[in-house]
């Protein structure tokens, strides 16, 4: 229930309920004319002190007192009541749905009233895999090896908006398979074997390099203008490849056909293509590469065309390919190889006579601390050092054997999943602090989206780890790595992400293209990263004076004076920009292909930045059967109508004014006065009276309310950090953080330090039977 | 310059002595697939192809029933197979209605699409929904096949947000569920489907770089099962849970590397006839049709005998330019009864059908035994959702094509008694594909209609 227990817990403002204000009624007098009522009605007659149903007794509630006394009581029965498990369907006596829902939102104004005081629940983390951002950069930092998990995994599944949720990031058999082979590429990548390398060949052909199939049964690419044809290769290791291109040429004109081969972004040869149709020759260059992901292209220079030359077979010049090849490593000798910086920074001994095992426990015992990002015990790396055994039987050297092992520890469980443990693991009672590795742990992924570095380890290796955080978390987000809040964070946060999906109308918005949209995530990711680096106030995402801009995105914007792809820092009039609301990112995010929605903006910024809690699931409405007249009229008349359905109402009555209000915006952010040739009108009154105008007005608004932007900020960042949903008692961590901001002019250090400090981060718990 | 200088291949291949390297086939087939064709006795298959947001109903639905029934403009590009196959109207899955939920419709409609179960709702802890019936499928037939299933789709969902009201993106994104805690991850890029399925030598004598490779990796799974046995015990529920999931996983993988062991004495197979571009295709026709092309041939090849198809995620907004629809799809299917709105609903699922016919008709037009593979063939269509508006989850749109091994009689509308759970047709597959169960999610019985 992230955000949920944001705005019930007083914050005034914005998240009011959709009904028109009730006699007010505190909360205690609610206790006795509402909930003592509905439990006898509806709930005692099983949850009796005699007959104790399920071990609960609801009848001794008496009072307000007593309720507040048992909070995990309390949260069960919230969870009972949300899920429609209680009452049980087949009873004869069962509530309305307003009845169910007004119950509903009392217990949790109730256990939002939580007393901080004694009681400490931390909550439980359910183990977490690394996602494919994390397994991208921790083979980085622990290997040098460069991986990309986003590009060779499937998706992961998100929970409470983030890919960091314990619960929903799942291994199915499909993972498992990329996960082993990912290891034996990377393990390939990061340790040079002197056993004679056999040379691979991958053949690509021409007419399949492109992202479409190719038009009918062609084997060839022609190229007919400038152009080329390129291919991606996993260069398995570092060393010498053949790169070959088979081709022919169509002359004409003086000139023979010209082709130039590139590797990884540099021309490295250029050559006449005589070969003709009827005798393709292969062409071919020699590079050194290093291991990884690299491009090589074959491109057509010297383009010829006269249409109107007299011999009709001289008109057209065209480079025809076949195929491109890259062969290797050709490196003749084994012994000769050139050894990688992450083979060196491996293979800290070498294997003399009858220190072989010796050595292997060294290598390995570093490679598995590091992995498993803890101590390993002599026992844990003898059964990795088997492997070097295992490679001598079969007749093959001591590097290979390190290079089988290296494989299984990254297909372990140990280096798969972040292990936290406890004494008690079904105790949910035994509260204790985190092992010191598993904080580092808990740091490093949640600032770097990746493995401790040796600082961190040597910290918690002295056990100084949770006495020295405030110097650790300071110096980690002075690092570079710490860029991974910005794109793993903020991008889900933000939405960023989405970007790439977003498909505007091409005919009602022919500006929309790769460069901007390129642009638009990058100035949304350029303002988080500066509040970040310059440790700003984090109020600066709602009202800032200045963003970020280059010339496509400042033309979008209409502002004049920025030139260049470069990304700058631009001081904006308040008005039209400053401020994420006022990012083309997000407002494109939060609209449909064709126009704008409303419903979609006000929805975003109640989720994203105001953490407005879901009202109670309304009653199984019949679909508008008896309403089937079409809507019409304006879209602004159109969602009025709508709204007019109660059960519509509940949520539209408070995301549409807010969406409203941003209509000043089209559906890909640009400003504009009129649409379809009728004014716009910013203008919203929200439920609870408030009346504003315009982005402005939303803006001063949100800033009034800048406490439940706050608590929604930190609400996200607990998310992000732990790994889980929030449950009522963190609270009192979100609490503090909040506290913390307000004290400390909102600075953005404040927050992350906050995060680290609280209850939620720094300790655990066992596993709850109702969790 | 000109634009029309293509070279065909054989042009290209005259002179050159040698063909282009097609994997071949012939060493991938395990020994069981390739004794049941020496014993002329096709395999029956089953695949599930999942389209978002509803339908137009009034262009989907036949008027006639039975033998004689009429072509609606959604299924009018079915006209070649349409005695390949029947339409039922009245199929229910009540377990995708809220039961006191709230929104959602739509990620209630992926999750109990295949699964005839109700998904439990929450934005990520205790995830569940129920086993999905080609897993239910694939975890009584799979060890015959290579891949005991597949998994593909066109869209890789959303990489931030919310997916629909309160629900996982899990349950929106996937229709395969492994067990009821794990969904199946899908494969988008036909390119990476391709490779895992032809161009992992499985088959035949191995070399003996090969052989010790093979070594290598049965030691290390070994070893990390040891790591997962060791580790589970001290572990609390939740936690157990994840690991059992790693365990299954690794011992599927464990089984699919036993069955690759094969024989050396069996016929070839064509080579897989198949251009697949290295990258994801832009273009989404294309898409769709080389992941049905890709699934054909899975089939033709007997790689596996369970697919599932995601077409697009539950409530994909994707905006179907090249046909004319430049609006959201899902935010069209609000439609509120505008007619203009609806008429491009229909266009957007008659597209959608003009390219399962593409598939239906590819798979017509491979002859096997003593028919085709469509006759082996049970392939389901539909959506969870009726009308994308109101959200129905009754009178499902559904389509069952292919013959599934003279078992069923096609060219029918058959509608069934309303309300008939539309589990009670998983159950009739996985009784024909030899996975009988006495009931699947919510099924009452199986349908007796589909004999004739």
């Amino acid at each position: 229930m992230a955000c949920v227990v944001g705005l019930l817990s007083g914050a005034a403002g914005l998240a009011v309920s959709a009904q028109e204000p009730e006699p007010q009624r505190t909360h205690e007098e609610a206790f006795d004319e509402l909930v003592r009522p509905f439990l006898r009605e509806y709930c005692t007659s099983c949850h009796s002190d005699r007959r104790h149903r399920g071990g609960l007794s609801l009848a001794k509630y008496e009072d307000l007192a007593s309720v507040s006394r048992d909070r995990k009581t309390w949260e069960k029965v919230r969870r009972r009541l949300r899920a429609r498990e209680m009452p049980p369907r087949k009873s004869r006596k069962k509530p309305e749905s307003g009845e169910r829902a007004e119950i509903i939102i009392w217990v949790e104004a109730e256990l939002a009233n939580f007393d901080c005081g004694d009681e400490v629940d931390p909550g439980r983390v359910t183990i977490r895999r690394l996602n494919r951002a994390e397994y991208t950069n921790t083979i980085r930092d622990l290997l040098g090896v460069r991986f990309d998990a986003t590009e060779e995994f499937p998706a992961d599944n998100l929970g409470y908006g983030f890919d960091t949720i314990g619960d929903v990031l799942s291994i199915p058999p499909l993972l498992m398979e990329k996960y082993l082979a990912a290891a034996e590429t990377i393990s390939r990548a990061a340790i040079v074997t002197p056993d004679p390398p056999t040379p691979i060949v991958r053949r690509f052909e021409a007419e399949r390099l492109g992202d479409s199939r190719p038009r009918r049964r062609e084997s060839v690419r022609v190229l007919t203008s400038q152009g080329q044809v390129k291919a991606s290769y996993r260069f398995p290791e570092d060393g010498e490849y053949v790169l070959r291109v088979r081709a022919f040429g169509q002359q004409a004109g003086p000139d023979p056909v010209r082709m130039t081969l590139h590797f990884d972004g540099r021309a490295v040869r250029t050559v006449d293509v005589k070969a003709t149709r009827d005798a393709p020759e292969v062409y071919e260059t020699h590079i050194t590469a290093s291991a990884g992901v690299k491009q090589f292209a074959a491109a057509f220079v010297n383009d010829y065309y006269r249409p109107d030359d007299p011999d009709p077979a001289n008109r057209d010049r065209n480079l025809v390919v076949d195929y491109l090849e890259v062969e290797g490593p050709m490196n003749a000798s084994a012994g000769s190889r050139p050894l990688s910086p992450s083979h060196k920074r491996i293979m800290i001994c070498e294997p003399g006579d009858g220190s072989k095992v010796d050595c292997a426990r060294t290598i390995l015992g570093q490679l598995a601390r590091r992995a498993f990002r803890r101590p390993v015990s002599a026992a844990e790396v003898d059964r990795y050092v088997r492997f070097v055994d295992l490679a001598a039987k079969e007749g093959e050297s001591f590097e290979r054997g390190i290079q089988v092992a290296l494989q299984a520890i990254l297909v372990s469980p140990h280096f798969l999943f972040r292990i936290e443990q406890d004494a008690e693991p079904n105790n949910p009672e035994a509260v204790h602090a985190v092992g010191e590795f598993e904080l580092a742990s808990r740091l490093s992924y949640f600032l770097w989206s990746s493995m401790p570095d040796e600082e961190l380890l040597r910290e918690a290796g002295k056990g100084e780890l949770h006495i020295n955080i405030d110097a650790q978390v300071r110096r980690m987000l002075k690092d570079r790595k710490a860029e991974a809040l910005v794109a793993n964070f903020a991008g889900q946060w933000l939405e960023t992400r989405n970007l790439e999906m977003v498909t505007p109308d091409a005919d009602r918005f022919p500006d929309f293209d790769d460069a901007l949209r390129t642009a638009m995530g990058e100035e949304t990711e350029r303002v988080f990263a500066y509040i970040q680096q310059e440790d700003r106030s984090i109020l600066e995402f709602l009202d800032a004076d200045y963003t970020f801009l280059n010339q496509r995105l400042a033309r979008h914007y209409g502002i004049s004076g920025v030139t260049g792809d470069a990304f700058r820092r631009v001081s904006v009039p308040v008005g039209q920009r400053g401020g994420i609301l006022t990012h083309a990112s997000v407002l494109t995010l939060t609209s449909n292909p064709t126009r704008t929605s409303p419903v979609k903006r006000g929805k975003w910024v109640l989720e994203q930045l105001l953490g407005a809690p879901p009202p109670p699931p309304p009653p199984d409405v019949p679909p508008f059967e008896e309403d089937n007249t079409e809507l019409t009229g304006s879209l602004r008349e159109r969602f009025e109508k709508h709204r007019s359905n109660p059960d519509c109402a509940v949520c539209h009555v408070k995301m549409d004014p807010i969406g409203f209000a941003l209509e000043n915006y089209d559906a890909i952010g640009a400003w504009r006065e009129t649409d379809d040739g009728f004014a716009i009108d910013a203008s919203g009154r929200l439920p609870g009276g408030e009346s504003f105008d315009g982005p402005s007005g939303l803006k001063n608004l949100l800033m009034a309310n800048k406490d439940a932007f706050c608590r929604c900020l930190a609400e996200k960042m607990l998310v992000y950090a732990l790994g889980r949903g929030l449950e009522y008692y963190d609270k009192c961590a979100v609490d503090r953080t909040c506290e913390a901001l307000a004290a400390n002019n909102h600075r953005f250090s404040t927050l992350i330090l906050e995060t680290v400090r609280s209850v939620p981060f720094q300790m655990r718990r066992g596993n709850g039977d109702e969790e | 310059m000109s634009a029309n200088s293509t070279v065909s291949r054989r042009t290209v291949l005259r002179g050159i002595g040698t063909a282009m390297a097609l994997p071949l086939l012939d060493a991938m087939m395990p020994s069981a697939a390739r004794a049941a064709r020496a014993a002329k006795a096709p395999p029956t298959r089953m695949a599930f192809v999942f389209v978002p947001n509803g339908k137009h109903m009034p262009d989907w639905t036949p008027t006639v029933e039975g033998r004689d029934f009429d072509l609606p403009p959604i299924l009018e590009p079915l006209a070649a197979v349409k005695d390949s196959l029947n339409v039922f109207s009245g199929l229910t899955h009540d377990e995708g209605r809220a039961k006191g939920d709230g929104p959602g419709d739509h990620a209630r409609a992926a999750s109990s699409f295949l699964t005839g179960a109700h998904p439990y709702k929450t934005g990520g802890a205790k995830i569940r929904v129920g086993m999905s019936v080609d897993q239910f499928a694939a975890r009584q037939i799979g060890k015959q096949t290579r891949f005991p299933s597949l998994e593909l789709g066109c869209e890789r969902g959303r990489r931030a947000g919310v997916c629909d009201s309160g629900y996982s993106c899990a349950y929106s994104h996937n229709i395969s569920w492994f067990t009821e805690f794990t969904p199946m991850a899908k494969e988008i890029s036909p390119r990476a489907v391709f490779e895992r399925l032809f161009s992992i030598p499985s088959g035949g004598p191995l070399s003996p770089a090969q052989a010790r490779r093979a070594r290598y990796n049965r030691s290390i799974l070994d070893l990390v099962l040891e790591d997962a046995n060791r580790l589970r015990p001290t572990l609390g529920r939740n936690d157990q849970r994840k690991i059992d999931e790693y365990f299954t996983s690794i011992r599927e993988i464990e089984m699919r590397m036993e069955r690759a062991a094969v024989s050396e004495d069996d016929e070839p197979l064509p080579e897989p006839d198949l251009d697949v571009p290295e990258g994801t295709p832009k273009d989404y026709v294309e898409h769709i049709r080389l992941m049905y092309d890709l699934m054909a041939l899975a089939f033709q090849t007997d790689s596996t005998r369970v697919v599932t198809f995601m077409a697009a995620n539950a409530g994909s907004n994707r905006s179907y330019k090249h046909i004319g629809v430049s609006e959201g799809h899902h935010t069209l299917s609000h439609h509120q009864n505008n007619a203009e709105k609806q008429a491009k609903i229909s266009r957007i699922n008659q597209f959608h059908i003009r390219q399962f016919a593409y598939f239906l008709e590819k798979l017509k037009a491979t002859p096997e035994g003593d028919g085709t593979l469509l006759d082996h063939a049970m392939i389901m269509y539909g959506s969870g959702l009726a009308d994308g508006n109101r959200h129905e989850h009754h009178g499902l749109p559904v389509l069952l094509a292919g013959g599934g091994s003279g078992t069923i009689k096609t060219g029918r509308h058959i509608r069934v008694p309303d309300e008939t759970p539309l589990a009670n047709l998983f159950a009739s597959m996985l009784e024909r594909i030899g996975a009988p169960t006495e009931s699947f999610g919510d099924s009452t019985g199986t349908l007796s209609e589909l004999a004739g």
